[in-house]
């Protein structure tokens, strides 16, 4: 005879309700959950025994009781929790590897657009660099640079989905974030090198509908611009370095004021984002369900973006034994993107004593000048759109052939379909446009461009796992089998003088008489899988694991190649001598080794092809030719990454004090490289792409989080990581060092055998040259600079009595070898208030900017022009001036350390008393700041660097750039970073 | 595999050839701005011009300067050992093709052309480099045999057989496409080659053919030879005087013709603005060539664009504004290309359809001359000079006047600004040593024997793994 019981779950520590617990009947899979106010009511027979289990706390059985109050005591949450490992789950406290895990709570609490950014300073090993250009993708590295061609970013996979680009993932709707750092990630074998980013989304839980409403409202502006010289400034070293160019007296000249480029291009970026929620679940399925919007308006003129996602994700229990399973995301979103790169390269060099535009709208015209060219004519006279869908998700279904036997299939598919128009206005040198005219700056032709991209990628996944307890032996095995197949094309086409009304923008109303240009091509590539791991456990105590993947990727022609990893963990305070000791509530100790892959590279670079459209003419008629332009390697393969990581886990002092720490040496030989070859070949590229590299990277890793709580009210937290890393090339085949990052058409870096990939190797500049005297005295300079009084003096390092590029040095790189994060907040009463920190130090930049003068009449930065050497005030360290044959220097090489507020909220949470009488559950407001400060040294806009892009919306295509590498840390033309300030709500129904 | 069997494919590898002229720019480059700049700035012809510290490389090559790492000559390697590729992947598949022996001996005979001027340059430039008459298997590319200097002799060596075969194979002008090379072409290029050889005999015989095939004859008037359109008949693009010519066309994507050949040659904006200038200004007629045009001499206004204090009119009728103007103060009125008045694709200046004329009548008459006057046949010698000045407007040189310096006075002024110069002073410096410190001299810079060859780009020594020698004195 069932019985209705009631009762209630609060912390036994704070007297807090628990709202969702667990309540089953014993041996049966009836049960219930805890409502808003922790109660919960149960039909239950007398005799039975109710369990009580809820994520973070110990589980408990008790007898039925009429009425039933039951406190559960915290464990530590690290221990406790489940992390995702590929194709399945782990308690982390049986896990061999090293796996960091951020909860979705910690990434939606930032105002930023992605949840790798988010990600900055939240695991220890996991390094992100972010611009501050809408819609870009954050570079990441998991414990270092582990690749050169093959693309150095991690896998993620969200929800099973295997991608490049998690853009389209709306942050409140992440469960979790689990990252894979040692070779447990050879479970995604050929594309496990460079780590895994797991993402789970949320879903719903057993019980009435929960609504929950999240929003913030805010303003972005750039976090830092760089001082330019003002208009006195600017003449005043124009007469001293350029004075035949002011004496002709060009029209510019005659507007009185000065120019700061950089408020001319940018603005305060209004910026909002919304999300709603429902969720819930009943006997049978669960429900969550969520639309979003986010606008950004960018802190450059004309820049915005936006963007909207639907979400639904649903679990169905068809019968006791099959369930159905569907997680589906839809994302549109509408960017109005800029040549970042060129505008700010203007921005930086546009002279102050031409007018940005004037009050009739006419606008400066600073190529007249003989500078650049006006980059707000340049934001003006464009107008570009893209417009991208992306449908990405899957639908699977599991099957229990026998309790301890599962059957999981699953069809991922990730869809991306997107539109890009640029048009660009016509405009003439002239009056039209200009306060003057003259100069090269002009659009003869208004020009049309279109693009539709398309690509298309599925992955079947198909897995058995077999899970069974015999006594104190714990054996889960799964064994299974993956097929991936993607498609890419593209066609986009380009029309001359369409005209400029934005309903008219179709390439067919352009003229067909001038050029057009239509391209269309594409890639595509399959992968075949099966993967297996086994993980065995004795008593907790003892664990084993080892897994297993064999690959065969359609991009080699030599295709199968396989990956494993082994693992050994033991968890001391098991133990019974452990038993006694009151210092360690968990100490455990791990290992694991195995081997990945990359072949993250184009799908043809096997393949020898011909170009076959050579135009050349005959008799007037054109003709096309064939070449065989590119040598390729036919038995190219994929890079291997063997590593060994070492761990240890420990929770102290009441479980309040948690950690690891782990050693980590990652080797990755036969590394893609270009290698550069001999002219004699008629290479076009004079390169061939090859596996003829290795490097290292080793390093440590420390994590520490803490959390208590005093009193009723009081509770704190704090956290810190810590990562240590040490890159080298070991191996260069051929001992042919490889160039990157050119300036004035010099290269910057190195990278050659015991360096880190792309150290800066540049001439040691050891001073200024004061008088005649020196510059006679010293040996001649051969590197397009001729010595003279003013100018940097070189150190001649290998004593010829020349300097030449001989004379070059190491001189750091931008890898850093310290970074991390660390954090603290505290909630008191219904005060809530969090800090969350980023720093990296022990890296350098290579100041570009100030390098790369392409002429005399670009701009100068203001602490430049106060410290520049002058007759009549000679400066020992900084020349007069610096020109396009100023070689590149240790004078540009700056410290890249910063250390960054991320992260400032402050909350309150309304008293639920209140609330309630107006039906609502929970209310909270809060105002929020990402990037409140950077504290650095660096001169330049920002010391986090990556080049800025034109956004390729299609982020399933692979853009392969050994450029973006092996020029890492030169500061040139980035976008800024961003400031910004929000308030916020939280709402729960 | 494909290629070889299909007759049609085979002949596009050989249009894959002609191609490579298109190449240059900032990048690897055959007969465009690089070229320019190796030849004619290099020369007592020309000053680099722009602004005067614009372009560190061809500042360095101005001032005979260049170091190693120099990466116009790095460029120019790379170009030209592009354009061997391409001939050698032609020659080695018509070589196995299974077609009519005509037509595969025309295709084979113009691979082999275009692989001996290929040559021919490299020679003149650096001296002995790397021979290659095939494309070498991957197993061999890292041979020692490829990846070190070719004695100068064994490179002359298969120029000469690339040309005997191209002489007994290719078709007369008018028996093949305009555009393609001929018999009287590679008869021009090998009596030019002969030359250089200092065979005169052979120069003489083979520069006597072309004159006798009957096939060529002097443009009237000499301003028209580098103009796209004729004048009444006279001049224009392949007209009466042109033996070999770069083609160039109007294609979809704009790039049928030498990357920016004209456009870096052509007036830049200077002191006052205000006006759409023509290119980035260098190589500007240097003061020593213009000091030798005798007076009359029409080939001067021909040659050199002077910008004249009350603004400059050019044949299209467009107007270069005075001096205050513009950066400098002459510029080639050879690379000039009218944006109204000849063929411009959509107002891109990069490619400006220039047809480069790189053998022409004029040139075979000076080989002619010179080599008849080493051989004593001074009648000949007058004949051929007494022609271009003629056409110059000048009076006839007679027999007694006629040496070794007033022909070469003749060479300098009728081939100026047509990337010549520095080979052909090197060259007479072989013969009559002391002429190129004398030009230079007169030019304001101080040569040297080192200068006769330009250093082997240290990048490529790099490369070869030390194995390439660099020249003395670099």
């Amino acid at each position: 005879q069932n019985t209705p019981i009631k009762g209630k779950v609060t912390d036994a520590a704070t007297g807090e309700t628990l709202i969702g617990v667990s309540v089953t009947i014993k041996g049966t899979t009836n049960g219930t959950q805890t409502d808003v106010n922790g109660a919960f009511s149960i039909n239950a027979p007398a005799n039975a025994t109710l369990v009580f289990t809820y994520v973070g706390y110990a589980s408990q059985e008790k007898p039925a009781a009429q009425p039933l109050d039951v406190k559960m005591v915290a464990q530590a949450r690290e221990l406790q929790q489940v992390v995702v490992i590929g194709y399945g789950t782990q308690r982390k406290r049986d896990v061999t590897g090293s796996i960091g895990n951020v909860s979705g709570a910690q990434l939606a609490k930032q105002p930023v657009q992605t949840p790798t950014q988010a990600l900055q300073g939240k695991v220890s090993g996991v390094q992100v660099l972010s611009s501050g250009q809408p819609n870009s993708s954050p570079q990441v590295r998991i414990r270092g640079t582990g690749s050169i061609l093959g693309g150095a970013n991690p896998l993620y996979v969200v929800d099973g989905v295997l991608t490049n680009d998690i853009r389209n993932i709306n942050n409140n709707d992440i469960l979790s974030i689990d990252v894979l750092k040692d070779a447990s990630a050879a479970i995604y074998g050929v594309r496990g090198a460079n780590g895994v980013i797991i993402i789970t989304t949320k879903k719903g839980k057993k019980g009435p509908p929960v609504i929950a409403y999240d929003a913030n409202f805010g303003f972005r502006e750039a976090a830092n611009t760089i001082k330019m010289v003002n208009r006195d400034q600017y003449l005043g070293y124009e007469t001293d370095v350029n004075p035949s160019a002011l004496a002709a007296n060009a029209p510019p000249l005659t507007f009185p004021g000065t120019t700061n480029w950089y408020d001319e291009v940018l603005r305060k970026g209004f910026t909002m984002n919304h999300n709603i929620s429902l969720s819930g679940g009943g006997d049978n399925n669960t429900y969550f369900v969520s639309a979003s919007y986010l606008d950004d308006q960018g802190i450059t003129k004309t820049n915005d973006f936006s963007r909207f996602t639907l979400r639904a994700n649903n679990d169905v229990n068809i019968t006791s034994k099959l369930k159905f399973t569907e997680q589906l995301s839809l994302t549109r979103s509408v960017e109005n993107p800029i040549s970042a790169s060129s505008i700010f390269g203007n921005v930086y060099r546009a002279a102050p004593i031409v007018i940005g535009q004037d009050a009739n709208g006419l606008y400066g015209n600073t190529s007249a000048w003989g500078n650049v060219g006006n980059p707000l004519v340049q934001l003006d006279k464009a107008n570009n759109y893209t417009g991208a869908n992306r449908v990405q998700g899957n639908v699977a279904l599991d099957y229990d052939i026998l309790k301890s036997l599962k059957f999981h299939t699953a069809f991922n598919v990730d869809g991306v379909w997107d539109n890009q128009r640029n048009y660009l206005y016509k405009f003439g040198a002239d009056a039209g446009t200009f306060t003057t005219g003259g100069g090269n700056q002009r659009q003869d032709n208004s020009s049309l461009f279109i693009q539709q991209d398309n690509a298309y990628n599925y992955n079947w996944d198909n897995t058995l796992t077999y899970d069974k307890r015999f006594d104190k032996h714990h054996v889960t095995v799964l064994g299974g089998y993956t097929s991936e197949k993607f498609r890419y094309s593209y066609i986009n086409g380009t029309r001359l003088n369409v005209p400029p009304i934005s309903d008219q923008w179709y390439l067919d109303l352009g003229d067909p008489s001038l050029s057009t240009a239509i391209a269309n091509n594409g890639d595509k590539y399959t992968r075949q899988s099966l993967i297996a791991r086994a993980n065995y456990d004795y008593g907790g105590k003892y664990l084993i694991s080892g897994s297993f993947r064999r690959d065969g990727s359609s991009k080699f022609s030599e295709k199968w190649g396989n990956f494993y990893t082994v693992g050994a963990g033991w968890v001391i305070s098991e133990e019974d001598f452990m038993k006694d000791q009151k210092i360690f509530n968990y100490l455990k100790l791990r290992g694991s080794y195995g081997q990945l892959g990359n072949d993250n590279i184009p799908s043809s670079l096997y393949i020898v092809t011909a170009t076959s459209n050579l135009p050349y003419y005959y008799s007037g008629q054109l003709t096309e030719g064939t070449a065989i332009q590119q040598i390729k390697d036919p038995n190219l393969h994929w890079e291997i990454t063997d590593q060994l990581d070492l761990g240890f886990e420990y929770a102290v002092l009441n479980n309040r004090l948690t950690g690891e720490v782990d050693y980590y040496k990652k080797k990755v030989k036969d590394a893609l490289i270009q290698v550069p070859l001999p002219a004699i070949l008629g290479s076009s590229d004079a390169v061939y792409t090859t596996n003829a590299a290795s490097f290292q990277n080793s390093g440590w890793e420390f994590g520490l989080k803490w959390s208590d709580k005093i009193g009723k009210d009081f509770s704190y937290y704090a956290g810190a990581n810590f990562s240590i890393n040490n890159n080298k090339l070991t191996g260069l085949n051929g001992g042919q060092y490889l160039t990157g990052g050119g300036i004035n058409g010099q290269y910057v870096t190195r990278t050659d055998n015991g360096q880190p990939i792309a150290s800066y190797y540049v001439l040691n500049a050891i001073g200024v040259f004061q008088n005649q005297a020196e510059v006679s005295a010293a040996p001649p300079n051969n590197l397009g600079e001729a010595n003279h009084v003013g100018g940097l003096r070189y150190a001649d390092t290998n004593g010829d009595g020349k300097i030449d590029a001989n004379d070059r040095i190491y001189a750091g790189s931008y890898q850093p070898k310290y970074y991390g994060g660390f954090n603290f907040g505290f909630t008191y009463t219904s005060f809530d208030l969090g800090a969350d920190f980023y720093y990296n130090w022990g890296n350098k930049i290579y100041n570009g900017n100030r390098n790369a003068r392409a002429d005399l009449r670009d701009n100068i930065e203001s602490e430049f022009a106060d410290a520049r050497f002058t007759t009549s005030r000679p400066s020992t360290s900084d020349p007069n001036v610096i020109t396009s044959n100023t070689p590149p220097s240790t004078y540009f090489i700056e410290s890249g350390a910063f250390l960054r507020l991320n992260n400032l909220t402050l909350g309150y949470t309304f008293p639920t008393d209140m609330v309630k009488k107006v039906g609502i559950a929970k209310v909270r407001v809060f105002l929020t700041s990402q990037n409140l400060f950077t504290i650095t040294g660096y001169k330049g806009i920002s010391p986090e660097l990556i080049p800025p892009t034109t956004p390729t919306t299609n982020g399933l295509v692979n853009v392969v750039s050994s450029a973006g590498i092996l020029g890492s840390g030169i500061d040139q033309s980035v976008y800024p970073v961003v400031r910004t300030f929000s308030f916020g709500v939280n709402v729960q129904f | 595999d494909q290629i070889a069997s299909d007759p049609a494919q085979a002949a596009n590898l050989v249009t894959g050839i002609y191609n490579i002229f298109y190449a240059g720019g900032f990048d690897p480059d055959v007969e465009s701005f690089q070229y320019v700049i190796m030849t004619d700035i290099a020369s007592d012809d020309a000053d680099k011009g722009s602004t005067p510290t614009d372009y560190g490389d061809a500042l360095q090559i101005d001032n005979l300067q260049t170091t190693p790492s120099n990466g116009t000559i790095n460029n120019v390697w790379r170009g030209y050992y592009q354009g061997i590729a391409r001939a050698n992947q032609a020659i080695g598949v018509l070589q196995n093709a299974q077609f009519d022996a005509a037509t595969k001996n025309r295709l084979l005979g113009e691979a082999q052309f275009l692989r001996a001027w290929f040559y021919f340059n490299m020679v003149r430039f650096f001296g002995g480099v790397p021979l290659l008459d095939h494309v070498p298997t991957a197993a061999e590319a890292n041979d020692s045999k490829y990846q070190t200097r070719a004695s100068v002799d064994d490179i002359y060596k298969l120029i000469i057989s690339d040309l005997d075969f191209a002489v007994a194979n290719l078709p007369l002008k008018g028996a093949t496409d305009v555009g393609r090379a001929t018999q009287g072409a590679a008869q021009a290029l090998e009596a030019k080659v002969y030359l250089y050889r200092k065979d005169y005999q052979k120069a003489y015989d083979l520069s006597q053919a072309v004159i006798a095939s009957g096939k060529y004859s002097l443009v009237k008037d000499y301003s028209l030879i580098w103009r796209e359109n004729a004048v009444n008949g006279d001049g224009g693009i392949n007209n009466a005087e042109s033996i070999f010519e770069i083609q160039a066309g109007i294609n979809q994507d704009c790039t049928s013709g030498p990357n920016l050949y004209t456009v870096s040659q052509g007036p830049r904006a200077g002191g006052k603005f205000g006006w759409s200038d023509l290119g980035f200004g260098f190589n500007n007629p240097s003061t020593s060539l213009i000091n030798e045009y005798e007076a009359n001499d029409v080939r001067k206004t021909g040659t050199i664009i002077f910008i004249t204090p009350t603004g400059t009119r050019l044949f299209d009728g467009f107007r270069i504004p005075s001096q205050d103007s513009v950066q400098n103060s002459t510029y080639s009125y050879k690379a000039y290309h009218s944006r109204t008045q000849e063929r411009n694709c959509s107002g891109n200046t990069d490619h400006l359809p220039k047809q480069l004329r790189i053998l022409r009548y004029g040139e075979v008459l000076l080989i002619h001359a010179e080599a008849a006057f080493q051989l004593g046949k001074v009648g000949d010698a007058t004949t051929d000079i007494g022609m271009l000045r003629t056409r110059a407007g000048l009076p006839a040189m007679p027999a007694a006047g006629i040496n070794l310096a007033s022909i070469w006075h003749e060479h300098r002024m009728e081939m100026a600004e047509e990337h010549d110069r520095f080979f052909d002073l090197v060259r007479q410096d072989a013969v009559q040593p002391g002429r190129a410190a004398a030009a230079f001299t007169a030019h304001g810079k101080t040569w040297s024997s080192t200068y006769a060859l330009f250093p082997i780009p240290q990048q490529q020594i790099d490369l070869s793994g030390n194995r390439l020698t660099q020249n003395p004195g670099y």
